[in-house]
């Protein structure tokens, strides 16, 4: 099955890494470079979410939770306890990670639609503790005052350029874990769950556990994700925790394919463009993007990376996954 | 935090009336919006992410009828109608394409009419929010009862929620379109091989559903303003009534909606600050014991 | 939304041409925008547009708008015109973070005026600190925003009104009206979030401070954007207050009136709205009930000038509405920029924020026709500040008291020091 190993993987990684370095040298603009960190923050955030979505079947309306408890916790770390950036980074994921333990726990024992609502019930009794608490998180004001980014072994965050560089990095190197990760025999066990939970049961898969496992690891990600959104605006707010943010990841996974590694990504970079344009040529943005969902949902019916990768099979007859 | 509060409320028998009446009408509004969701997932299994939309329009419609007519009851008749009609074209020209395929899809479109209704109302009725005013019949002061104020309007609405809730427990545990769809909604494949055009009856439900939504609007715009965007905090509630009550039970609805307007009341005594989070925590609760809600069976 | 011509309306045709040619350079990796129209002074606006406050965000563009074209029909700077650009952030922080980042690297704005609500000035303030461009926050009244140190920057200027303002002047008005009728029982019922919490403590403070007899009974924080007032309603007519303060605002204070209009709840209470007297909520209650005590939002008749009257009829007549609070805050945003532009006669934004800093212009919104930009933290005083009681009908607040400024500044500054935010 596994056609290619993880050196292959590495080496695009790698490629990948080195174009994104250069990409800032050759086409010196701001834009550009915030495009990016945007790109890397959901783009991990939407690859998240597809290792519950494509590959474990599970569809989570609140994954924003963990956007936003990654955003959150290291924004408080940042200002209240005054750490350094890498200590802090590290304890909000493992923060995250605990996080997703408790909740998935009660969570991933439901099927279907039912799973679905209990993690929007989960998210969105996150966000009204985020508005409640003001003392803490500002409510809805956001975390007031800016997080400070102290440099650390030399990497100055608050400078844009630099961000850009972490940024990209992390985006690289999460997708890469992730890849790894459900490449591995782990991966495999959660696309059989997907495909038939109870025949996974029959041969002697706790598919509770795996699951649990899966949805831990989609909330880590996910923080991390949370967390250069959160060096970006310099804050965090209760939109993060917004059942808005998971619909956008939602629609990311739709727009860009569930089945390509790559698609949630890819359907990243396209949403925010979209965004982006609409925002600037019209007001009008709620019914401009609802004609293109519509498209994408009765027309295309599939994500653009899933097609590339479909046509591409198709032709040049690569073995089938 | 202030269960002091809430016991000494519960000590007296005017607090206890008052706050147990107002949360009859809170459940009773909540129900009227809740029931066509309820019913279109009953059926068709599908989540109707676009109920507080459809709500919105039949308050927008609602508005418009009574200043041209200044009449409430053809207001929100016209409503009625009006949404049922948007909700079977819907459901023929979108929805319906999209039911084979995961529910992703299913959000996806509906989150696009989300987002394309709310331009809409804002292109065909102005940014601005707007209110209908109270029709001249309700303007009277409002009736005591045991210590307890009821206003003749909101008596008006819980009767009439009460007589739809009625109707439509008839219609579907009496009639024989009730055993349709209840065919229907139990095996689709068996239904239409006996002849039974199931698409009819899927646009029908949806456009009851609608309907349902678009009363709901049009009842409550007396009360309540309007403003573009004003469907996502009514479609919140309502998704949390169904599935406390059980999706796709009318009766489930009733229930949730009921347990849901005393949660409110008596949480604005004893903890205003968290009501909103302790009904999410009630929601969650139940999906964890009974995920199939209190009342979860199929219609 | 008014027929009117709309500033950054497009046709359609030049639509698809635009986002034809957008759609290659994005392609292309985001070329910067040539600078060829540098003769011009590009002002970025992120506002809301969409959703449940578009009304707001519309009146704050209408307002800059005319403000801006007066400036440039009369000249400009030197022939210098202001260009606006406006964008929708849709009520989203992150959004408005990004529209503004956006509006500055790659629009060449070399000023933003920050039009959202409190969550989006607070993300755009953090841009403008990053950035270290010239920034109006224009809409947002959180004190904080200003007051407190760890917010505030040399290049950040509020011309809004401010909250603890409006809660000292309405405090000791409340409390005026309160010692002459005896109302000693007090009851709350404000938005839950941070600005409905922040305002409802400061207008008790000032109220126990001016008139200590009186005493709450009981609050109730419906959330913000809830249709159904229903339980917060009865648990008000539960605990029968005397007087009944709240700052809920727009559509959602008229769903309360109408819901409370029928429980008859402002026939036993003095109801005190700071934002009743805005002309959005004014003219869309049907049955207002008479004589709730407001502050002013945005009215004609206060200041009762000449001025001010012809601003407001000016506006209706340019845009087919009333104006709103934000639209006289974004008015006075242009008026300050405009009269720095002059007075620094450069568009340089350290410039401009040097001669803004203790800046007094001549304005229809001032208390004594002048509103001054304070130095030590950057946000205006002397404007319009005061209260009365409404009528159903034009002018629906006739009378209006004007508060007394010099007791709010000295409160102000006991408040600040509690707070030890100096």
């Amino acid at each position: 099955m596994k056609r290619r190993g993880f050196a292959f993987d590495l080496g695009i990684a790698t490629a990948v890494l080195v174009v994104l370095v250069i990409l800032p040298i050759l086409f010196p603009s701001k834009a550009l470079i915030d495009f990016a960190i945007r790109v890397a923050a959901f783009g991990i955030f939407a690859s998240s979410l597809n290792i519950l979505v494509g590959y474990t079947g599970l569809v989570s309306f609140g994954h924003g939770m963990f956007f936003a408890s990654g955003a959150y916790a290291f924004g408080l770390l940042m200002q209240k306890a005054g750490t350094s950036i890498p200590t802090a980074f590290l304890l909000t994921v493992l923060i995250s990670a605990a996080l997703a333990v408790v909740v998935g726990a009660i969570c991933v024992r439901l099927k279907e639609i039912y799973f679905a609502f209990l993690t929007l019930a989960f998210q969105m009794l996150l966000h009204s503790l985020i508005i409640s608490w003001q003392q803490l998180t500002g409510g809805d004001q956001g975390l007031m005052g800016g997080i400070p980014r102290p440099p650390f072994l030399g990497i100055d965050l608050s400078d844009q350029s630099q961000l850009y560089l972490f940024a990209c990095a992390t985006l690289v190197i999460s997708l890469l874990l992730m890849r790894h990760l459900m490449q591995s025999p782990f991966g495999y066990t959660l696309r059989m769950i997907r495909d038939n939970a109870e025949r996974a049961q029959y041969i002697g898969i706790r598919v509770w556990r795996m699951r649990l496992a899966a949805f831990v690891l989609a909330g880590t990600f996910a923080s991390i994700g949370g967390i250069i959104m959160s060096l970006l605006m310099s804050g965090a707010y209760p939109e993060f925790a917004y059942w808005t943010i998971s619909g956008e990841a939602i629609f990311m996974l739709m727009l860009g394919g569930t089945s390509a590694f790559l698609g949630p990504t890819v359907g990243t970079m396209m949403l925010l463009l979209l965004n982006d344009v609409i925002t600037k040529f019209t007001e009008y943005y709620g019914l401009t993007l609802g004609v293109v969902i519509l498209l994408f949902a009765l027309v295309f019916r599939k994500g653009v990376a899933d097609f590339v990768v479909e046509e591409w099979r198709r032709r040049f007859g690569e073995n089938q996954a | 935090m202030d269960p002091a509060a809430l016991a000494d409320c519960l000590k007296t028998t005017s607090c206890v009336v008052t706050q147990v009446t107002s949360g009859l009408i809170i459940g009773m509004l909540l129900f009227l919006v809740a029931a066509g969701l309820t019913l279109i997932f009953g059926v068709l299994k599908v989540v109707n992410f676009t109920h507080g939309s459809f709500y919105m329009l039949g308050a927008y419609l609602a508005l418009s009828v009574y200043k041209i007519t200044d009449s409430f009851t053809l207001a929100v008749v016209c409503a009625g109608a009006g949404v049922a009609l948007f909700g079977l074209v819907f459901e023929r020209l979108f929805m319906s394409r999209v039911y084979g395929s995961n529910v992703l899809m299913q959000l996806l479109v509906c989150y696009a009419f989300i987002l394309m209704m709310d331009d809409a109302i804002k292109l065909i009725w102005g940014a601005e929010f707007k209110s209908m005013g109270m029709p001249a019949a309700f303007q009277r002061p409002p009736i005591l009862l045991a210590g307890g104020v009821i206003p003749a309007f909101y008596l008006f609405l819980i009767v009439i929620a009460l007589a739809i809730g009625a109707v439509l427990w008839l219609v579907i545990a009496r009639t024989r379109i009730g055993k349709v769809v209840r065919a229907a909604a139990h095996n689709p494949t068996m239904t239409s091989a006996l002849g039974i055009n199931t698409g009819l009856i899927y646009g029908a439900v949806f456009a009851a559903g609608g309907m349902l939504a678009g009363l709901a609007g049009a009842l409550a715009a007396p009360v309540r303003s309007m403003a573009p965007g004003m469907g996502v905090s009514i479609l919140i509630e309502s998704f949390i009534v169904t599935v406390i009550g059980g999706m796709g039970s009318i009766g489930g609805a009733l229930a949730g909606s009921l347990l849901i307007g005393l949660i409110r009341s008596f949480g604005s005594i004893g903890f205003p600050l968290f009501t909103e989070g302790i009904m999410f925590l009630f929601m969650a609760m139940v999906l964890v014991i009974k995920p199939s809600g209190l009342f979860g069976k199929d219609i | 939304m008014s027929k009117n011509q709309k500033p950054n309306r497009i046709t359609r045709r030049r639509f698809l041409k635009n986002a034809t040619a957008l759609g290659g350079a994005a392609v292309l990796g985001f070329p910067m925008i040539s600078r060829s129209q540098a003769k011009t002074i590009r002002v970025g606006m992120p506002t809301i547009l969409s959703g449940r406050v578009a009304q707001l965000g519309t009146s704050s563009r209408n307002a800059v708008m005319m403000e801006v074209e007066k400036f440039n029909a009369a000249g400009g700077l030197g022939g210098r015109r202001i260009e606006m650009v406006v964008r929708d952030s849709k009520g989203q922080p992150q959004e408005a973070a990004r529209v503004s980042r956006e509006l500055v690297n790659s629009e060449g704005c070399e000023i933003l005026f920050d039009a959202e609500a409190s969550s989006g000035a607070f993300a755009v303030n953090e841009v403008a600190r990053d950035l270290g461009v010239l920034c109006f926050h224009i809409n947002s009244e959180t004190s904080a925003l200003t007051a407190d140190p760890k917010n505030r920057i040399p290049n950040a200027f509020r011309t809004a009104r401010q909250g603890v303002h409006d809660s000292i002047a309405g405090g000791h008005y409340a409390a005026s009206v309160a010692k002459a009728k005896g109302l000693r029982q007090w009851m709350t019922c404000s938005p839950d979030y941070a600005y409905g919490r922040d305002t409802t403590a400061q207008y008790l403070e000032y109220l126990k401070l001016f008139y200590p007899q009186a005493e709450v009974v009981g609050e109730a924080w419906p959330k913000l954007f809830q249709p159904d007032y229903t339980e917060v309603i009865t648990k008000i007519l539960q605990a029968k207050p005397q007087a009944l303060y709240s700052c809920l605002w727009g559509g959602d204070l008229t769903s309360y009136i109408d819901q409370g209009n029928i429980y008859a709840l402002f026939k036993a209470t003095q109801f005190f709205a700071v934002n009743m007297a805005d002309y959005t909520a004014l003219t869309v209650v049907k049955n207002l009930p008479v004589g709730i005590h407001s502050g002013n939002r945005y009215i004609k008749t206060f200041p009762k000038t000449a001025a001010n009257a012809a601003w407001g009829d000016a506006y209706r007549a340019k845009y087919g509405e009333y104006p709103t609070n934000w639209a006289w805050e974004s008015a006075t945003t242009a008026n300050f920029l405009t009269a720095a532009l002059k007075k620094a006669n450069s568009a340089d934004g350290k410039k401009l924020a040097e001669v803004l800093r203790g800046l007094k212009i001549d304005s229809p919104f001032g208390t004594d026709g002048t509103i001054t930009m304070r130095a030590e933290d950057q946000t205006i005083i002397g404007y319009a500040i005061g209260w009365g009681t409404t009528i159903s009908k034009e002018p629906y607040m006739p009378e209006v008291t004007a508060g007394d400024w010099k007791q709010i500044l000295e409160l102000e500054l006991d408040w600040k020091k509690r707070n030890k935010y100096i």
